[in-house]
């Protein structure tokens, strides 16, 4: 760089950034990065809507070195993006949706932990700088290849900060289950991205629950609103983080991973005659679910298929479950292998 | 690219993925309309409105309407192959 540039300044008035600075892309800094992969750099791994700029391994390694990433973090974002642009997942939708989803990735294995990516205290915070430049690489190519730049390409009315990073694992050393990985029929030891398209968690907390029936009629309430897109949408994600000490609580109880996810889905939810006082209730939405509009007692259920709900065991040691409600734009969560 | 400055564009993508644009008509005057119906809430009531002004004020010789599936799904390809094939201007309902 010449001394009459300043490169983070240069950097900060052009649109590449999501408005923190970057690592000055250098070719030697990106010929280092692809240090961390096998991978042939022209490799081309699909084009990144709305914009469709080209997702290669070289563009990977770009923008994981303008998101501060350390080379060993590259195949995770390289595994994160071809599942990422599963047609299923409407990657499309979401650049472009006046919503504030963004594409959560829970990583699962042993590389996880390997290269520090953070599931305990904190996780969904900063401080951590596997979480935070994994999902900033994956935003900034939003961006920078995508298009998804609010008031352009993207219609979103707020964002969420879970669009500048949204990678996170499981606390699976505070953890009484298996994974989420594992609960889908993966092995311990494979490396597994699942992406889910939720918002910003809101926090339940209660140190008052000792036992299950109690504790997850709270979470349940936590897991839809009026205006959440689970309600009257086909189909919409929905994460649940509990903490260790939550997971504790179902656990010392006898309660399995999969009686905790089952009755979440039992729980969660309104009745028609609830939703009907007010907010965005006209009579079409329960139509287009397959209710009965003037069926006031019809419990609506807000996980509307076991599939569509995300429960791990995230977080440090405090009585508190993490909820992050999701799209409701047609896109269904993707989960896959990659290669470390 | 590496420049001068010895930075990368991060955008920079060789020249792939460049859309020609269509050549914009100079008036409606017996052309064939499509309206497309992304199906978010009253899409359809304005599309109507849009359409039937092109026809009533601006000679349009008729107006097909066509309906997504999803608002925030791309619209299938032999839809859009159909109205291409038919319409010599199109409008989208837009918004997700």
């Amino acid at each position: 760089m010449t001394a009459q540039v300043d490169e983070f300044e240069f950097f900060l008035t052009k649109p590449w950034s999501d408005g923190f600075p970057v690592v000055t892309p250098t070719e030697e800094r990106v010929q280092r990065m692809l240090q961390g992969t096998h991978r042939d750099p022209d490799e081309f791994l699909g084009n990144i809507p709305l914009t469709m700029g080209p997702a290669t391994v070289r563009t990977v390694a770009i923008h994981a070195a303008m998101a501060g990433c350390k080379p060993e973090y590259l195949p995770v974002i390289l595994g994160a993006i071809p599942i990422m642009l599963r047609k299923e997942f409407n990657l499309n939708g979401v650049q472009a949706t006046l919503g504030p989803s963004a594409p959560l990735m829970i990583v699962n294995g042993p590389y996880a932990k390997q290269i520090g990516i953070h599931g305990g205290n904190g996780c969904f915070g900063p401080g951590f700088r596997a979480n935070a430049t994994i999902g900033r690489a994956i935003r900034l190519m939003l961006l920078n290849l995508g298009g998804g730049v609010p008031g352009v390409g993207s219609a979103t009315v707020f964002g969420t900060p879970l669009r500048y990073t949204a990678c996170i694992t499981e606390n699976i050393d505070h953890s009484p289950w298996e994974t989420l990985a594992v609960s889908r029929g993966y092995s311990p030891d494979d490396n597994v991205i699942t992406c889910a398209m939720v918002e910003s968690p809101r926090v339940y907390h209660d140190n008052v629950s000792a036992e299950p029936g109690q504790l997850l009629v709270g979470i349940a309430d936590s897991m839809h609103a009026m205006g959440s897109f689970n309600m009257l949408r086909k189909n919409s994600d929905t994460l649940v983080a509990m903490s260790p000490e939550h997971a504790g609580i179902c656990a010392k109880a006898g309660m399995s991973r999969s009686d905790v996810h089952r009755q979440l889905c039992e729980l969660a939810g309104s009745k028609i005659g609830e939703l009907k006082r007010g907010g965005p209730w006209a009579g079409k939405g329960a139509l287009r679910c397959g209710y009965d509009p003037d069926d006031d007692n019809f419990f609506v259920p807000a996980i509307k298929d076991p599939s569509y709900l995300h429960l791990i065991v995230a977080g440090g040691l405090g009585p508190q479950t993490a909820i992050s409600l999701g799209w409701g734009g047609g896109s269904f969560a993707v989960h896959g292998k990659y290669d470390a | 690219m590496a420049n001068d400055l010895g930075f990368i564009d991060p955008t920079y993508s060789g020249g792939n993925g460049q859309i020609a644009m269509a050549p914009r008509p100079l008036d409606l005057a017996g052309k064939v309309i499509g309206l497309l119906d992304n199906t978010k809430e009253q899409a359809n009531l304005i599309l109507k409105t849009v359409g039937d002004a092109f026809v009533e004020q601006y000679g349009a010789a008729r107006v097909i309407v066509r309906r997504k599936e999803h608002y925030s799904k791309p619209a299938r390809d032999d839809l859009i192959d159909e109205m291409a094939q038919e319409v010599q201007i199109a409008v989208s309902g837009l918004g997700g």
